[in-house]
C-alpha cells in the first residue's frame, strides 16, 4: 500500500524532473527534424520556403549524378579520414590510459579541441596557402621557387578533418582503455602470445566498445562536415554538408536540402542503433545473465 | 655482532631432518601481522604492469599527434607577432594586439554575443539537463526511454543537419533570426552532453545515501539541495564547462539561425576568413588559447569527467 | 590425466631490481629444485611480487641472474620461457568463454582443432570445470575462476609454475580446499611450483621449502618445519606463528650435561633465564630471545618439576580468551610485562576454564623450547 503510493509520488517526480528538458528536446529537435521530413515531400518555394503540395521531387533531384559523385566522395572521404584517426588515436588512448600524467595529457588534447574550430582552419590556411608558412618556409629555404599546391584539394580536406576529429576519437578511446585490466596483456604475453598477438587478440576486443564510440564520433560529424570542405578544399572536394547548406542559402530549394538532411540522419541513426545495440551486447557478454536488464547502452 | 644463532647446535639440527617433511597447520599459530610491516602497496592501476624503461611505440605516437594537434596554433601565435602582414618573417611587433584590443569593436560586441549566449544557454541547459538526469536515474516512468533516445541522437547528428532543421523551424514557427534563437538552439545542442556527464556522475553514486537521508528525518527537498546536489556538483561542473565551451564554439548551427545583429565570435571570424583576413586573428587566437587553457587549469579536476562524455 | 610433466629447477643469483631510490629486492638468492613446491613468503610489499614477475619475464632485475634448468632466462620475453603464471586477480580474459580462455595457448600456437579440444578437454576435467565451458568468465565463482586461471597456465605444459597469491581473494573454507586441491594437483603432474603468499599458514601447511621475504631480503629458507621451530631473525620469529619475543643480552654460555646451556639477561622479565642448544654466542652480544606461546605451561599451582632447565614465572591472568580446541592467556608477570600463552583442550576441561580472569598462575617452559634469534630489524 505504502510503497505503492511511494512508486507513484516517484513517477510523479521523474516526470516533474525530467519533462523540462523533455519537452525542450521534443520542441526544438524533434519537431524540426519531422518538419524535414515533411518539407522534404513538398514542392520547392520561389524564394525559399515550400508549397504545399506533395511531390517525390526532390528524391528525384536526389538521384542527379552529380550529386551521387558527391555522395560517394563523402562516403570515400569519411571513410578514409575515419581509419585514418582511429589508428593515429588508439596508441594515443593507451598511452594517455597508462601514463603517469593523465591530466596533463587530457589537457593537452583537449585545449587545442577547445579552441575555436575556424581558427583551427584558419590556422591550416596560414600554413598551407600559396604564401602560407610552408610555402614561405620552403621558399626562404630556396627548396622551391613557385608555391605548392597544398590547400584546395582534397589531401588538404583529409588532414584538416583528421586534425578536427582526432580528440573525438581519442577520449572516448582514452576512457575505455582506463579502465581496461592491463595485466591481461601479461596474462596473454605469459600465455605465449607475441606483443601484436596480446594487442589484437586481448586488448582490442576488449576495448570493442570504445572503439564503435569513437568511429561514430568521428565518421558521422566527417560525413556531415560542412566548414573544411568550403574553406580548405577545392571544387573537387565538395561535400554532401556543402552540397546542402547550397541549397538551403543559394538554389534555395528547401525540400531537397530536407530529403539530403534526412539521408545522413537515416545513416547516423543506423550508425546508432548498431553502436548502442553492440554495447548493449557487449555489457550482456560480460554480465551475468541477472545483470543485464539496461536498456539505456549510452556511450559513457 | 660477530657471531650469529642460525640454527641450533649439530643435536637439533639431527632432531629437525627427521621430521615429516611437511606438517598441517594447527590454527592456533595464525597469527596477526607483525607490526611495523608496510602495509599494502597499491600503484595505480594504469602503472602496474608495465616495464617502466622502455619508451614505446604509443608514448611515440602520442608525442606526435600531440605536436600535430598544436602545430597550427604555434604558427599561428607565433605570426601574431610578426610585424607584416604576410607570412614571411619582417619583424617583431605588437601591432595586431594593438588593433585587437583598440580597434576592432565589431569583433568584441560579437564576443559579447557570444559570452551571453555561452553564458545563458549554458545555465539553463546544466539546469535542465541534470534536473533530468536525476528524474530518470532515480525514478521509473514510462517515457524514460523517450527522454533518453531524444537525448542522445542530437550528439550523433552532423551539426549541418541540426542548423538546417532549426532554421526551416524557426521559420516556419515564425521566430525571428537572432539572439533568442541562437540560445534556444545552444541550449538544445547542449542539454544532450549536460545530461550525459551528469547521468555518468549518478551512475556512481549510492541509491541508499537517499533512503538513509530519507529516514534520517529529511524530506524530498533537504535530501535533494543537502544529499544529491552535492554529490552530482562534479558532473553538473563538467557539464557546465563543456556547455560553455561548446556554445564559445560553435559555428556551423549559429551560422544558420542567427540573423542581422547577432554576430557571434565564431561568424565574425568566418567573416574576416573569408573576406580580407587580418593577422588580428592571430592575435586573437592567442587570446582565446590563453583563455581555454586557464578554463582547462581551472577545471582540471573534471577533464576526466569531461572526456568520458567526448 | 595421468600425466606427469617435467619441472625444471630454479636459480636466482643475486637478483636486485629498484624503483627509484626504493630496492624492491636487495641481492635476492634463490635455488629452487626440479619438482619442488616452494613458497615466498612475506608480508605485504616486500618483493615477492617483484620477483615473480622477473622470473615470469615481465620486468628485469637491475642486476642479477635467473636459471632454469640452467639456463639464463633473462634474455627471453615472456612468451618464450617456459614458465606460466596463475595471476592473483586471475586475469581471464572477459570477452572470451571458459573453454576459449584455456584454449588461448593452443590457439596461438595453432594447434590442430581435434587435438586443441581433447586437450582443453582434458584440462577443464583436471580442474572439474567440465560442466561449466561455455559460461563467460563474469558467471563464474571466485573459486571456480582460480581453478580457469590454473587450467589456462598448465596447458601449456610449463616446467614451472608462478603462482601468486592465487588464494587472496577468496574465503577462508574455500582457500583451505583449493590449497588442498593445488597440492594434490602439484603431486599429480610433478612440476616445479613457486607460490607467493603472505599467508604463512598456506606456507607452511603445503610447501616443500619456504623462503621468508622482507623489505626485499630474503631472511631464511627452510622447510616448514624448521622455518617455525627453528626461525633465523626475530622478524621470522614474528611473522610465522605466534610468539613471545623479548630483547635479551647473553650472559653466560657453558656446556650443560651433553649440550650448552645458554644464561640470557631478559630486562622486560626482570630476570634471567635458560636456554639450551647454542655453542657459538659470545658473552655480552645482543640478540633476541623467542618462545612460542603453545611451549608454555600454564598452572593453577606450583608445578611439581623444578629443575635447572626450567623457567618459571608467577603471574596474574590479564585476558583469557577460550575458542573451543584451545584457550589464549594474557598473563601480566610481576614486573608488569604481559606474555601470551595458549593452551590446547586435548581432553574435556583439561585445566582450560578452570583458569579465569585474575586467576594467579605459575607459567613455565623448558629451556630447551626457547630460542634465540639474531637481531635484523626492529
Ligand atoms: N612499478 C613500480 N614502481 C614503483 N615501485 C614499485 C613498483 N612495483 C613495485 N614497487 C615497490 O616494490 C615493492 C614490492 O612490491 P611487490 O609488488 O613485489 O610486493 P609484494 O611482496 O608482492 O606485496 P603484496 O603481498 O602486497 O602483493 C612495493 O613496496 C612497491 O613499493
Ligand atoms: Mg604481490
Amino acid at each position: 500500500m505504502n510503497s505503492h503510493m511511494q512508486e507513484k509520488r516517484g513517477r510523479r517526480l521523474g516526470i516533474t524532473y525530467s519533462a523540462p528538458m523533455g519537452l525542450w528536446l521534443t520542441f526544438f529537435f524533434l519537431v524540426p527534424l519531422c518538419i524535414i521530413i515533411l518539407y522534404s515531400f513538398l514542392k520547392k518555394g520561389l524564394y525559399g520556403g515550400v508549397e504545399w503540395e506533395f511531390t517525390l521531387t526532390a528524391y528525384r533531384q536526389m538521384l542527379n549524378p552529380n550529386f551521387m559523385r558527391v555522395f560517394l566522395r563523402t562516403l570515400w572521404v569519411a571513410a578514409l579520414s575515419t581509419v585514418i584517426t582511429i589508428t593515429l588515436a588508439l596508441p594515443c588512448g593507451y598511452a594517455m590510459a597508462r601514463s603517469r600524467h593523465q591530466v596533463m595529457w587530457l589537457a593537452l588534447v583537449i585545449i587545442p579541441f577547445w579552441t575555436n574550430s575556424l581558427i583551427r582552419i584558419y590556422a591550416w590556411i596560414a600554413i598551407l596557402s600559396s604564401e602560407g608558412f610552408v610555402n614561405e618556409a620552403l621558399k626562404a629555404l630556396g627548396v622551391i621557387g613557385e608555391s605548392l599546391p597544398l590547400i584546395y584539394n582534397q589531401g588538404a580536406v583529409i588532414t584538416v578533418l583528421i586534425y578536427m576529429y582526432i580528440p573525438f576519437a581519442i577520449l572516448p578511446l582514452f576512457t575505455t582503455i582506463d579502465k581496461f585490466d592491463f595485466q591481461l596483456l601479461e596474462a596473454a604475453r605469459d600465455l605465449g602470445a607475441s606483443k601484436p598477438e596480446s594487442i589484437f587478440k586481448v586488448l582490442i576486443p576488449n576495448i570493442r566498445s570504445g572503439i564503435i564510440t569513437a568511429v561514430i564520433f568521428t565518421f558521422i560529424p566527417i560525413f556531415g562536415a560542412y566548414t573544411v570542405p568550403l574553406l580548405v578544399g577545392g571544387k573537387d572536394s565538395y561535400m554532401i554538408g556543402n552540397i546542402i547548406v547550397d541549397q538551403v542559402t543559394k538554389t534555395r530549394n528547401w525540400p531537397l536540402a530536407s530529403a539530403f538532411s534526412l539521408v545522413i540522419t537515416v545513416v547516423s541513426t543506423i550508425g546508432v542503433i548498431w553502436m548502442m545495440t553492440s554495447t548493449a551486447s557487449e555489457r550482456a557478454r560480460l554480465k551475468a545473465p541477472a545483470q543485464v536488464v539496461d536498456a539505456n547502452g549510452g556511450i559513457s | 655482532m660477530s657471531t650469529s644463532p642460525k640454527v641450533k647446535s649439530a643435536a637439533v639440527a639431527a632432531k629437525l631432518k627427521k621430521q615429516p617433511k611437511k606438517m598441517r597447520l594447527e590454527p592456533s599459530r595464525l597469527v596477526e601481522a607483525p607490526k611495523g610491516t608496510p602495509g599494502p602497496y597499491k600503484l595505480p592501476k594504469n602503472q602496474m604492469f608495465q616495464d617502466h624503461r622502455k619508451f614505446g611505440f604509443s608514448n611515440i605516437m602520442l608525442v606526435l599527434v600531440i605536436a600535430f594537434l598544436f602545430m597550427p596554433l604555434f604558427v599561428v601565435v607565433t605570426y601574431s607577432f610578426n610585424a607584416s602582414r604576410g607570412m614571411r618573417w619582417t619583424g617583431f611587433s605588437l601591432e595586431w594586439y594593438y588593433k585587437l584590443f583598440f580597434d576592432s569593436k565589431e569583433l568584441w560586441r560579437a564576443f559579447a554575443n557570444s559570452f551571453v549566449i555561452a553564458i545563458t544557454s549554458s545555465i539553463v541547459a546544466t539546469f535542465l539537463g541534470s534536473l533530468s538526469a536525476i528524474g530518470i536515474k532515480w525514478y521509473k516512468f514510462k517515457s524514460r526511454s523517450y527522454i533518453q533516445v531524444v537525448s542522445f541522437l542530437p550528439m550523433v547528428l552532423p551539426e549541418v543537419i541540426i542548423g538546417i532543421s532549426m532554421l526551416i523551424f524557426f521559420t516556419a514557427v515564425k521566430i525571428p533570426l537572432g539572439m533568442f534563437s541562437i540560445f534556444v538552439a545552444h541550449t538544445t545542442f547542449n542539454l544532450p552532453f549536460v545530461f550525459l556527464l551528469v547521468s555518468a556522475r549518478l551512475e556512481e553514486f549510492d541509491f541508499s545515501v537517499i533512503e538513509a537521508a530519507r529516514d534520517l528525518g529529511a524530506t524530498e527537498r533537504q535530501t535533494l539541495m543537502k544529499v544529491i546536489v552535492p554529490s552530482i556538483m562534479p558532473g553538473v561542473m563538467s557539464g557546465l564547462l563543456m556547455a560553455i565551451t561548446m556554445s564559445l564554439e560553435d559555428f556551423v548551427i549559429t551560422f544558420f539561425v542567427s540573423g542581422p545583429g547577432s554576430t557571434t565570435l565564431p561568424l565574425y571570424v568566418y567573416s574576416m576568413i573569408r573576406y580580407g583576413v587580418s593577422p588580428v586573428i592571430n592575435a586573437l587566437s592567442l587570446v582565446l588559447i590563453l583563455g581555454i587553457m586557464l578554463l582547462a587549469l581551472g577545471f582540471r579536476r573534471f577533464l576526466k569527467t569531461i572526456a568520458a562524455s567526448s | 590425466m595421468g600425466k606427469r610433466l617435467k619441472g625444471f629447477d630454479v636459480t636466482v643469483k643475486d637478483v636486485s631490481r629498484a624503483y627509484g631510490n626504493f630496492k624492491a629486492l636487495d641481492d635476492v638468492s634463490i635455488e629452487i629444485r626440479k619438482g619442488e613446491f616452494f613458497s615466498l613468503l612475506g608480508p605485504s610489499g616486500c618483493g615477492k611480487t617483484t620477483l615473480l614477475r622477473i622470473i615470469a619475464g615481465f620486468d628485469s632485475p637491475d642486476n642479477g641472474v635467473v636459471l632454469l634448468d640452467g639456463k639464463d632466462i633473462l634474455p627471453l620475453p615472456p612468451d618464450k620461457r617456459q614458465v606460466n603464471t596463475v595471476f592473483q586477480s586471475y586475469a581471464l580474459f572477459p570477452h572470451l568463454s571458459v573453454y576459449e580462455n584455456v584454449a588461448f595457448p593452443l590457439r596461438l600456437r595453432k594447434v590442430p582443432a581435434g587435438k586443441l579440444d581433447a586437450k582443453v578437454r582434458d584440462y577443464l576435467h583436471l580442474v572439474q570445470l567440465d560442466n561449466h565451458m561455455d559460461k563467460k568468465p563474469s558467471m563464474l565463482s571466485g573459486g571456480q575462476k582460480q581453478r580457469v586461471a590454473i587450467a589456462r597456465a598448465l596447458i601449456n605444459e610449463p616446467s614451472v609454475l608462478l603462482l601468486d597469491e592465487p588464494l587472496s581473494a577468496l574465503d577462508a573454507k574455500l582457500r583451505q580446499n583449493l590449497l588442498v586441491e593445488l597440492d594434490h594437483l602439484h603431486d599429480q603432474i610433478g612440476i616445479t611450483f613457486i607460490y607467493v603468499t603472505h599467508d604463512q599458514s598456506e606456507a607452511l601447511s603445503v610447501s616443500d621449502r619456504i623462503a621468508v621475504m622482507n623489505q626485499g631480503k630474503v631472511l631464511q629458507i627452510g622447510t616448514p618445519y624448521e622455518i617455525y621451530e627453528s626461525p633465523a631473525t626475530d622478524f621470522v620469529a614474528r611473522f610465522i606463528g605466534e610468539t613471545n619475543l623479548f630483547p635479551a643480552v647473553v650472559k653466560q654460555c657453558d656446556p650443560y650435561e651433553d649440550y650448552y646451556m645458554t644464561t640470557l639477561d631478559i630486562p622486560a622479565l626482570g630476570t634471567e633465564i635458560k636456554v639450551t642448544d647454542y655453542d657459538n654466542l659470545a658473552v655480552g652480544q645482543h640478540v633476541s630471545f623467542t618462545v612460542r606461546p603453545e611451549k608454555l605451561k600454564i598452572t593453577g599451582h606450583q608445578p611439581t618439576r623444578v629443575g635447572k632447565d626450567i623457567n618459571l614465572f608467577r603471574g596474574i591472568v590479564e585476558e583469557p580468551i577460550y575458542s573451543g580446541f584451545q584457550s589464549k592467556y594474557y598473563v601480566s608477570l610481576e614486573n608488569g610485562t604481559v606474555i601470551k600463552v595458549i593452551q590446547q583442550h586435548a581432553n574435556y576441561m583439561d585445566e582450560g576454564p578452570d583458569i579465569d580472569w585474575k586467576d594467579q598462575v605459575f607459567v613455565s617452559w623448558s629451556a630447551e623450547d626457547g630460542y634465540i634469534v639474531e637481531v635484523v630489524d626492529s
